[in-house]
Parts: structure tokens; C-alpha cells; sequence
């Protein structure tokens, strides 16, 4: 008995050891954990949007109707005058588990670009979504994610017909055109219904929409 | 020093943790159908291997041997979690490319494996060689067979194209039954060198 109580003590005292050293390495490095992926957020919107100069989350009125896809965070992309589009960090479950995009659409309802955040796919097949150097459209150098930028919400979103699959995982580019479809629609009917100052961004649309769309059809 | 430089070279050959000791092997045919996959996951596996055992060994007098497993696992667990937010936060690019195998490793028998079979047995000194050994011995199997994988699965090696263009890839390889049969060959070939490394140097101690 007494033998057993003195383990469990041992036991407790490396679990509380374990415990104190997690929460000091974590309070440490938890807001520069929280500035980097920031700032590669930052980044992939701004790659999107070339011409950004501020995002304004609006995460809390944006949300998804499609089951399986849920918004982790959605941004207002203005430049300097104007409004550029709405960007949404969408997450869904794909073939090897969830999937982390960045989506973003201009005015004139086209996508003006897609980014794969975070894929677990089989490595060499689902993965190549991630892969910057394989061509769904080899000939354009278009890659599975690239080849959505310019195209319009009014377009079917259908794998193998006007959406390129990855070779051998079809199951991942349904899973990631289903969730990019859903962001998509969900940001273009934010858009519909919140632009207060419609008149005018309606002028801006055009032009950043010609911008951005890069011949992806 | 001769029987540290034993205990290293025991994890390449002899004592493999993949192809001998049969462990940690889901890791090794998940990983392993890109070469870059497979350094990548070598190098973070020997890392947390290395101070697993330094830290087990350090403590073993501490740990009373009817709970040692549940102690293992916290050590692990804790110095794990450590090493992946702290590169999540100083080296967000070394992040990115080993971070998906940082919580892999939680999991990996062989760590587990050599703690409860080396380290918790021995000094702080042959517990760091058996890492580097043990690390080194799954790092070498695990880009052989991604390399195998890759090349025939793909036509590339880390990425970069090979095979001429001609070359229609056989992308069974790359499909885990692929990853099953190059690693029975894996073994095979282990056996077979084992073998004759034994018979050369029962030759050498004869003459």
C-alpha cells in the first residue's frame, strides 16, 4: 500500500514537472507562434490581392452553409481607395484529413486566387495540390490550385470537367473543389448583401478583377 | 571508446530498428514515398530519439521500474511538444517542412523501443551513440526505400525529374502495396548483407 502510493507520487511529480516545463516553453513562444502564422497569412492574402493594402476581418459574419467546411477566418481586402474582394480561410476534410485554404474572391464574383494552407494527403499524389512545381495543365504550367484564380461562381465547379484533378486523387480535388466552392459562394453572398457603399465598388470591380485573373480557364 | 563505436554501429546494420527490430515501421511506409519526406523524417526522428535517451538515461535511478512506461511517455511527450513549438516559432521554415512528422514521432515504437530497451539500462554516453546509430540506421533505409519509391513511383528524386520524359511512372510504387514490397526487399537485402558481413568476419578471426 504504501509502496504503491510513493509510484503514484513519483508518477505525479514527472507528470507535473512535464506539465510546468510545457506551460513555460508555451507561454514563451505562444505569441511568436501566433506572429508567424500571421504573418504567412498575410503573405498568401497578399498574394492573392497583389494590390492590398489592409485586411478587415469580418470573420463573424461570414458563414458556411455547406456541411463538412467550416470558415476559420475571413478578411475584407481593401487597396489604398478601394475594395478588392473578400478572402476566406476555409477548412474541410480531404482524403488524408482536413485541409486548410485560403480562398479569395474578387467583385465581379470570379476567384482571385486559391492557396492550399495545410493538406495531410499521400505524399507524391493528394499532396501535389500543395506542390508549386506540378502542372495539373502542364503545357500553361498551371497548377491544381492556380487554375481556379479567374474563374466565375456561375461555372459548374466540377472535377474532370471544368476542374482539372491531381492524377490518381480524385478524391482530394473533389474534397478541395468542394471546399473552395463553398467559401467561394459564402464570401460572393457576403459581398451581395454587405457592401453598403455598392456604387462604388462596383467601379473598382473591373479593374482589380482584370488584375487578378490570369487566364486560369 | 571501441564498444561506443559498437553500440553506433549496431542501429546501422545488425540491430536496424526498421528491417531487425521490425519497429517503427508505419512512420517508415507512410513517409516514404519522397525522398525529401524521408531526410526530413530521418533527421527529426534521430533529434527527438537523441534527447529522449539523454533525458531517460539522466533520470533512470529516479524512476521506479513498475511505473517506467507512463514516465517514458511523459518525457516524450513533454520534450516532444517542446521541440515543435519552439521550432514553430524561432524556424518557421524548418517547421514547415518537418512539423508534419514532429507529432509522428509521439508515436514512434522505436523511441519508445531503445528507452525502454537502452537508455533506461545504460549511461548517459552509449545512450547518445545508440541514438546516433539507431537515427542513422532508419534515416539510410528510409531514403533507400523513398528513393526506390520515388524514382520508379514518380520518375523524380526530392522533386527534382530524373527519368526522361518518355518515362511512364509505375504508380504502384508509390501506393502503400508498393511501400509494402520494396520494403520486403529492404529486408531481404539486410539479411543477406548481414550475412555476409558475418561470414567475413568469421573468415578474418579463422586465419
Amino acid at each position: 500500500m504504501k509502496g504503491n502510493f510513493r509510484l503514484g507520487l513519483v508518477l505525479a511529480i514527472f507528470a507535473a514537472i512535464g506539465c510546468a516545463s510545457l506551460a513555460v516553453v508555451y507561454s514563451i513562444t505562444e505569441s511568436a507562434i501566433a506572429a508567424q502564422s500571421q504573418k504567412a497569412l498575410n503573405a498568401s492574402l497578399q498574394e492573392i490581392f497583389p494590390d492590398a493594402a489592409s485586411f478587415e476581418d469580418i470573420t463573424s459574419s461570414v458563414s458556411s452553409n455547406v456541411q463538412g467546411v467550416k470558415f476559420e477566418q475571413a478578411f475584407l481586402v481593401k487597396s489604398a481607395q478601394a475594395l478588392l474582394g473578400v478572402a476566406v480561410k476555409a477548412t474541410g476534410s480531404s482524403y488524408g484529413g482536413p485541409a486548410k485554404l485560403l480562398i479569395g474572391v474578387a467583385l465581379n464574383r470570379s476567384i482571385a486566387g486559391v492557396r492550399v494552407l495545410e493538406l495531410s494527403d499521400t505524399a507524391g499524389l493528394g499532396m501535389n495540390a500543395k506542390n508549386a512545381a506540378y502542372y495539373v495543365k502542364k503545357a500553361e504550367k498551371i497548377t491544381f490550385p492556380g487554375q481556379f484564380a479567374g474563374k466565375f461562381l456561375t461555372d459548374p465547379f466540377e472535377v474532370k470537367k471544368d476542374v482539372v484533378a491531381i492524377t490518381a486523387s480524385t478524391i482530394t480535388s473533389r474534397s478541395l473543389t468542394v471546399i473552395i466552392k463553398a467559401a467561394a459562394d459564402a464570401a460572393a453572398t457576403w459581398l451581395e448583401t454587405s457592401t453598403t457603399t455598392a456604387a462604388q465598388t462596383e467601379q473598382a470591380a473591373p479593374a482589380s478583377g482584370a488584375a487578378d485573373t490570369t487566364g486560369g480557364k | 571508446m571501441k564498444s561506443l563505436w559498437k553500440v553506433f554501429k549496431q542501429g546501422i546494420i545488425f540491430e536496424n530498428p526498421l528491417l531487425m527490430l521490425m519497429i517503427g515501421l508505419c512512420s517508415a511506409l507512410a513517409v516514404t514515398s519522397n525522398v525529401s519526406n524521408g531526410i526530413g523524417m530521418g533527421l527529426a526522428m534521430t533529434f527527438v530519439l537523441l534527447f529522449s535517451e539523454i533525458f531517460i538515461s539522466l533520470f533512470r535511478k529516479l524512476i521506479p521500474n513498475s511505473v517506467r512506461m507512463p514516465i517514458f511517455l511523459i518525457i516524450i511527450g513533454a520534450f516532444t511538444t517542446i521541440v515543435d513549438l519552439v521550432m514553430k516559432a524561432y524556424f518557421p521554415e524548418l517547421s514547415k517542412s518537418m512539423g508534419v512528422f514532429i507529432p509522428l514521432i509521439v508515436v514512434n515504437c522505436i523511441i519508445m523501443g531503445r528507452v525502454e530497451a537502452f537508455a533506461y539500462k545504460q549511461k548517459v554516453l552509449p545512450a547518445i551513440f545508440d541514438s546516433f546509430g539507431m537515427g542513422l540506421g532508419y534515416t539510410w533505409v528510409l531514403i533507400g526505400i523513398a528513393a526506390f519509391r520515388e524514382l520508379l513511383g514518380n520518375g523524380t528524386l526530392a522533386g527534382a525529374q530524373v527519368m526522361p520524359a518518355s518515362y511512364q511512372p509505375i504508380l504502384f510504387f508509390i501506393l502503400p502495396p508498393g511501400g509494402f514490397l520494396v520494403f520486403g526487399l529492404f529486408i531481404a537485402f539486410n539479411i543477406w548483407l548481414k550475412g555476409r558481413m558475418r561470414k567475413s568476419a568469421a573468415a578474418k578471426e579463422n586465419a
